[in-house]
């Protein structure tokens, strides 16, 4: 069957409640070690990228960026909620991980897919990691190093070093999860025909 | 793991029904006013913009009747933050601060602007607090996915998918139950099998790779559930020619004049912030 555009909008819609869900639940973090958590909630936004293009991936992007605006302002939990109730740091950056994701995947998408998949995961993601940083340090440079307790000059480095170590590691976690699930579901599109769920409810129940 | 039961803890919408004029209001003269608020709040540099923005606010919670205070719940738990900035502020001197000393004790010293800076950003959350908390309160489900295909439909005019994003929204909003019910029923799936998410126990890499066999199941099902509601949508001539509504949320002429003024609203914030600096 031809790709419609329906199917792009609704896709996006679900991919979308997926990163809502991550953002509202404790399952959005991976626990690492230490205080630090690796974020998984932009992960949906990437893989709406990689499915169904750029427009979609945006739109999931957009999803989540609100949904995390709105979560700061109304059930703010972390010390750094309140900078996340400006729409520069928390709805902008997550719009560029969909085009960064999707732009990565039509370059290599020639190749291997799963791990065009993986990049597109892993420079998405980061995207979203550098972008967030570098509008954090643009707009709350002075209560920022506030929390971190630092001088402002000294922040850049400090942001920076935050770029480095938790964006790596979120970008290879984003990467492993980007292929594994778009080798999923390509798996379950090709071997089996397409809305398996339509099928199993026609005949099951 | 703890909370196993998602479905509970999935709240982020705060709808209080009511009948009061702010709730009459269309979907889409709410977004234009909450635009209207939280986009000066979040350029304006001086205090007595983000505090005028945030009197706005107390009066349309007044006049919706819904308590600001309840608004502000969120606010405690921030407290602290607040706080440690306010004592990193005093313990810091800020190299180009030139303004008055009010007190002085050894090498701490509270100045203008340090006061300054602490107010300003306290105000400025708490204004995005009650506009956010206020918007999720008069809005419903529904009216805030017609609210977006409404506020954007001039823009289709140019080729902007209004509709498209405006059913996206409205997709994800009735697929959040579904998504955090298959969630849960997975996450009991694995606990069933062994796995143990959220422990303590075993290295990172192993902590982290306890995550794959969530997630992937949780979005392939999320997608097969899509494409079976695309086909369905397609077979019933979606997308085949104009679409009409069954509610209508277009608003008559004192509508129009709501909108309008949130747009002069905001230009008037934005120049008296540019003006202040």
């Amino acid at each position: 069957m031809e790709k419609s555009s329906v199917r792009g909008i609704v896709v996006s819609g679900a991919l979308g409640a997926v990163s809502v869900v991550l953002a509202v639940t404790p399952l959005g973090y991976l626990p690492w070690f230490g205080g630090i958590s690796l974020t998984v909630m932009h992960i949906p936004a990437i893989v709406a990228a990689v499915l169904e293009g750029p427009w979609a991936g945006v739109s999931v992007g957009l999803i989540f960026g609100v949904t995390s605006l709105v979560k700061a302002a109304v059930a703010p939990i972390g010390p750094l909620d309140p900078l996340f109730t400006n729409p520069l740091v928390s709805v902008l950056p997550r719009l560029a991980i969909g085009l960064a994701a999707w732009g990565v995947y039509a370059v290599f998408r020639g190749r291997f897919r799963p791990v065009a998949a993986a990049l597109a995961g892993a420079v998405g993601s980061f995207v979203n990691t550098a972008l967030v940083l570098t509008m954090l340090g643009l707009t709350a440079a002075a209560q920022i190093s506030g929390v971190f307790g630092v001088e402002p000059g000294a922040l850049p480095a400090v942001l920076a070093g935050i770029a480095v170590s938790n964006g790596l590691l979120e970008a290879a976690a984003a990467a492993v999860f980007t292929a594994a699930i778009v080798s999923a579901w390509k798996g379950i599109e090709g071997g089996s025909g397409k809305a398996r769920l339509a099928r199993e409810e026609g005949d099951g129940k | 793991m703890k909370n196993i039961e998602f479905l509970r803890n999935v709240s982020i919408g705060m709808y209080v029904e009511g009948n009061s004029p702010v709730h009459r209001l269309s979907p889409a003269a709410k977004y234009a006013w909450l635009l209207a608020v939280i986009l000066p709040a979040s350029f304006a540099g001086s205090s007595a913009v983000v505090g005028s923005l945030a009197a706005t606010c107390l009066g349309f919670a007044l006049l919706a009747r819904i308590r600001p205070l309840s608004l502000l719940r969120g606010f405690l738990p921030v407290l602290p933050l607040v706080g440690l900035a306010a004592f990193l502020q005093v313990a810091f001197t800020w190299p180009q601060d030139r303004s008055a000393v009010i007190l002085a004790a050894g090498p701490l010293s509270l100045t203008v602007r340090e006061v300054l800076s602490v107010v300003s950003m306290a105000l400025r959350f708490a204004t995005m607090m009650l506009a956010l908390g206020l918007f999720t309160s008069v809005i419903t489900e529904g009216d805030t996915a017609r609210g977006v295909e409404d506020l954007l439909a001039p823009l289709e005019r140019f080729g902007f998918p209004a509709r498209g994003l405006g059913l996206t929204v409205a997709v994800a909003f009735r697929f959040i139950p579904i998504v955090a019910g298959e969630m849960e029923a997975i996450v009991k799936a694995q606990a069933a099998r062994g796995a143990d998410l959220g422990s303590r126990r075993g290295g990172p890499i192993r902590r982290a790779r306890a995550y794959l066999p969530l997630l992937v199941p949780v979005t392939v099902r999320a997608l097969e559930r899509a494409e079976a509601l695309a086909e369905a949508m397609e077979a019933r001539g979606w997308s085949s020619g104009p679409r009409t509504r069954y509610a209508v949320s277009g608003g008559g002429r004192w509508d129009f004049l709501v909108k309008l003024g949130a747009l002069a609203y905001a230009g008037a914030a934005l120049a008296a912030s540019a003006a202040l600096g």
